[in-house]
């Protein structure tokens, strides 16, 4: 079997390579029947890449520990779901996730490009082949999934038990997803500049990869957000962790990137910004995975121990090497002649949100490398944790929030002092009313007032805006309010499913305020029967029970919440595990979750009477929040992609002006097709 | 009329904003982060300074109080693994170091343990102690480092 991969993997190597020479061919001298063979490469490829993923998962199912993956991150004991996870718990299977969603996400646009973009998509595709070599290069020569063991141990080592939980096995596919659908617009915005075509055509043809990614990036964060809250036992979701932040990073540009499109595609301004912005996406989706996968942030030795870190440094540098010349080459053609016509316009709030994401970009940027930078530069490591990025990225977050609410408000090209006034007034009453109601119920962080405020401000801008479109409707077309909102919600998806999101930016970063600026913490060695507060909280430790299994021991603890006044709310169970093949332990928090705030317990120590143990208790106000906006900004997302009649029109109206028309039209009309 | 210089005056101010924040913030919050041999050839600059240093749990050494939640342990180098070491320059110390580290009101993390890597993120003091806010371990070796801590 391993030698099926083996074979699998090589095979797809020489198919990526073919499908560049044939498409290339193909879109230069004007040969279609080369452009359909390298489509017919591209969906082979797919198939290796989908035969090695399948030969490995059957390894892992079947323990088979002559490879030296199964042997190192699987086990016999190991539950079934978590052999099929560790699939990505390691280097090579990772990168063979990467690769695997790389093929199919091509093989996708291929499909959609099979009629549509025939000047761009070959070359877009050729990108896109150019990437898997990449991976399929480091697959095959590099760091190889099918390596076999010389003897053939009777039992594997086991999934890192940090990984042996519900999130992380979600948490790398989402991520992986976001990533890589990431390299769909960036190589059509490529493929833009190789061809010279570069009017907003990429940006439309791949619009929806782009949210696509940018919803997988929101998950994928998130999980790793609730994966740290659950498993790691500190209390917090986020500790700017090198791998945190290159999970940010591209969701920061990502972010930007659809804003600023859509100035492009209203305005025909900011073509070079976009293009960069892509560019800078993709990078960091690539740098994301370089530093998860080489350990480089940890020490500059791990960078030449794990063997990938020069293969790939030297394939981002070239990757941007060759974008930026190809940027420069391109910029005169790529100079808008529309400007800037006021700073009260929407086209100035969007282009001022775009510094300030790439702004806290570049900080997490360089706090994230600066450890290795100076370690190579001085030789002295200097590193910086979470108070950097909190002071850095605490007040710019502000300006965002605020920006959150002009944006969708404020007119395009300009807006007149009445204009301001009508939109703005009841948001701005409803930020100060509640700024004051805050601090008269004796709030004093300056901080959370303002974050408060703005917030409020924000809420208070989206329901000004559902309020006029909903009555519009109510008045023109006599719909009850319920009908009335549900088809201003359908007919114009993408706007009101981007006010959505924005509700959910908001209330998340409530729960991400509340839960920095308000967290208390007890740490307490008790014995059995004994009590302490934490907050209005009595909790009672009442005693210890201890399960074992052939994979896992653990001993949990029985802990009584008592409210302020005495009667019993519930028994948690917060347990210390200990996995038996890995010989590792492990904490399993317990969580009381209410919207006001989570009682967090954790088992952090035991005696070896059994009958001393020591407990860590967080309280953390509004944490519920965050995962409550995390959610508000899936649920926007999926209505933003909700196919749309209308907006299938409007491609075919601007379609239909292009030579090809009847044959794109058709094309692009039929269900699935966009 | 043309707006664009007074347009890159705004962009131009959110960019100097940005930068100030990123300078101020390096200065305030930056810490060394060493190896155990490094601080022994930097002992006399670092007193008081806010550090991170890299070492090994020295067998024998560790003390743990649950009452009290301290934990008393000495630190020694990690033996270099990698033989090349080009990319880094290797402070050379004579003979064998080690610090002793006292972290107090915390717990003790799930993975310490004797012979283990940890992170000790504290203050030198007087007569080369370590007082520690935090004591984070590493994953065992056999893990290579992902998604973890």
């Amino acid at each position: 079997m391993p030698e099926l991969g083996n074979l699998a993997l090589a095979i797809a190597l020489i198919l990526a390579v073919y499908s560049i020479v044939a498409n290339i061919y193909g879109a230069r001298r004007n040969a279609p029947d080369f452009v359909v063979s390298a489509r017919h490469a591209i969906w082979s490829m797919c198939a290796m890449v989908t035969i090695a993923v399948v030969v490995l998962w059957v390894a892992l199912l079947r323990s088979d520990f002559s490879l030296e993956y199964v042997a190192t991150y699987s086990s016999t004991t190991l539950p079934t779901a978590y052999k099929i996870t560790a699939l990505w718990a390691g280097q090579q299977g990772s990168l063979m996730l990467w690769t695997w969603l790389l093929a199919i996400f091509t093989s996708v646009a291929a499909f959609q490009n099979r009629r549509r973009n025939p000047d761009t998509a070959p070359y877009a595709l050729a990108v896109l082949a150019g990437v898997a070599i990449f991976f399929l290069l480091m697959l095959n020569f590099v760091t190889r999934p099918f390596d076999l063991l010389a003897t053939i141990p009777a039992e594997g080592s086991d999934l890192n038990p940090l990984l042996q939980n519900y999130w992380m096995a979600i948490h790398p596919p989402s991520l992986y997803i976001g990533y890589v659908s990431a390299s769909v617009p960036f190589a059509f915005g490529a493929a833009a500049l190789i061809t010279g075509k570069l009017d907003d055509g990429w940006i439309r043809s791949t619009r929806r990869w782009a949210i696509f990614s940018w919803f997988f990036l929101t998950l994928g964060n998130l999980f790793g957000a609730r994966w740290a809250y659950e498993v790691l036992g500190w209390g917090g979701y986020w500790a700017w962790d090198p791998v945190e932040n290159a999970a940010f990073m591209p969701w920061l540009v990502m972010t930007a990137y659809l804003h600023s499109v859509m100035i492009q595609e209203r305005k025909d301004m900011l073509k070079i910004w976009n293009l960069s912005l892509i560019g800078l996406a993709f990078e960091l989706t690539l740098f994301g995975t370089f530093i998860t996968r080489s350990g480089v942030i940890s020490s500059v030795h791990s960078f030449t121990q794990s063997g990938l870190g020069p293969y790939f440094l030297s394939f981002l540098a070239a990757v941007t090497l060759a974008y930026t010349a190809l940027l420069i080459y391109r910029s005169k053609q790529l100079r808008s002649p529309a400007e800037f016509e006021s700073y009260l316009s929407r086209e100035a709030a969007f282009l001022f949100n775009n510094l300030i994401l790439v702004g806290i970009t570049f900080a997490v940027f360089w706090g994230t490398v600066f450890p290795v930078l100076s370690e190579a530069v001085r030789g002295v490591k200097i590193t910086v944790g979470p108070p950097f990025f909190n002071r850095v990225i605490a007040p710019l977050a502000l300006g965002l929030v605020f920006l959150t609410g002009i944006g969708p408000l404020i007119a395009w090209r300009r807006t007149t002092t009445d204009n301001l006034v009508r939109s703005f007034a009841a948001p701005v009453a409803i930020g100060v009313v509640t700024g004051i109601i805050a601090a008269a119920a004796g709030l004093r962080q300056w901080y959370v007032l303002t974050a408060l405020s703005l917030a409020a401000f924000v809420m208070g801008t989206v329901l000004v805006e559902f309020r006029r479109g909903m009555n519009a409707r109510r008045h023109m077309l006599a719909e009850p309010p319920a009908k009335a909102l549900v088809n201003l919600v359908a007919k114009n998806n993408r706007r009101y499913g981007g006010y959505v999101i924005h509700v959910g930016v908001v209330v998340a970063f409530i729960g991400i305020v509340g839960s920095s600026f308000f967290r208390t913490e007890v740490k307490k060695s008790v014995h059995a029967g004994d009590s302490f507060t934490i907050g209005s909280y009595t909790l009672r430790f009442l005693g210890l029970s201890e399960v074992d299994t052939p994979h896992l021991a653990s001993a949990t603890a029985r802990v009584e919440v008592l409210s302020a006044d005495g009667r019993e709310i519930t028994v948690m169970s917060p347990a210390k595990l200990f996995f038996i093949r890995a010989q590792q332990p492990a904490t399993e928090v317990a969580i009381r979750s209410t919207p006001l705030s989570d009682l967090y317990v954790v088992l952090a120590g035991i005696d070896d009477s059994g009958q001393t143990a020591t407990f860590e208790v967080f309280l953390t106000p509004l944490v519920f929040w965050l995962w409550a906006g995390g959610l508000l900004m899936v649920l926007g997302t999926v209505i933003v992609m909700w196919p749309n009649v209308r907006e299938r029109a409007a491609i075919a109206t601007v379609l239909s002006r292009s030579s090809t028309a009847a044959r794109e039209l058709n094309d692009v009309a039929a269900p699935g097709g966009d | 009329m043309n707006i664009r210089p007074r347009f890159f005056i705004g962009a131009g101010l959110i960019i100097l904003a940005i930068g100030y924040l990123i300078g101020n913030a390096m200065r305030t919050t930056s810490e060394y982060y060493l190896t155990v041999t490094e601080v022994a050839a930097r002992q006399s600059e670092l007193g008081g300074q806010a550090l991170r240093v890299a070492g090994r749990v020295k067998p024998g050494t560790t003390d743990w109080d649950p009452n009290t939640l301290t934990l008393k342990f000495e630190i020694v180098p990690i033996p270099d693994v990698d033989a090349g070491g080009a990319l880094i320059k290797p402070v050379v110390a004579t003979e064998p170091v080690s610090f002793r580290v006292v972290s107090a009101g915390e717990p003790k993390p799930d993975m310490f343990a004797p012979g283990r890597d940890v992170i000790v993120e504290g203050k030198l003091g007087a007569g080369g102690v370590i007082t520690a806010t935090q004591v984070m371990t590493s994953c065992a070796s056999k893990y290579k480092p992902k998604q973890s801590q």
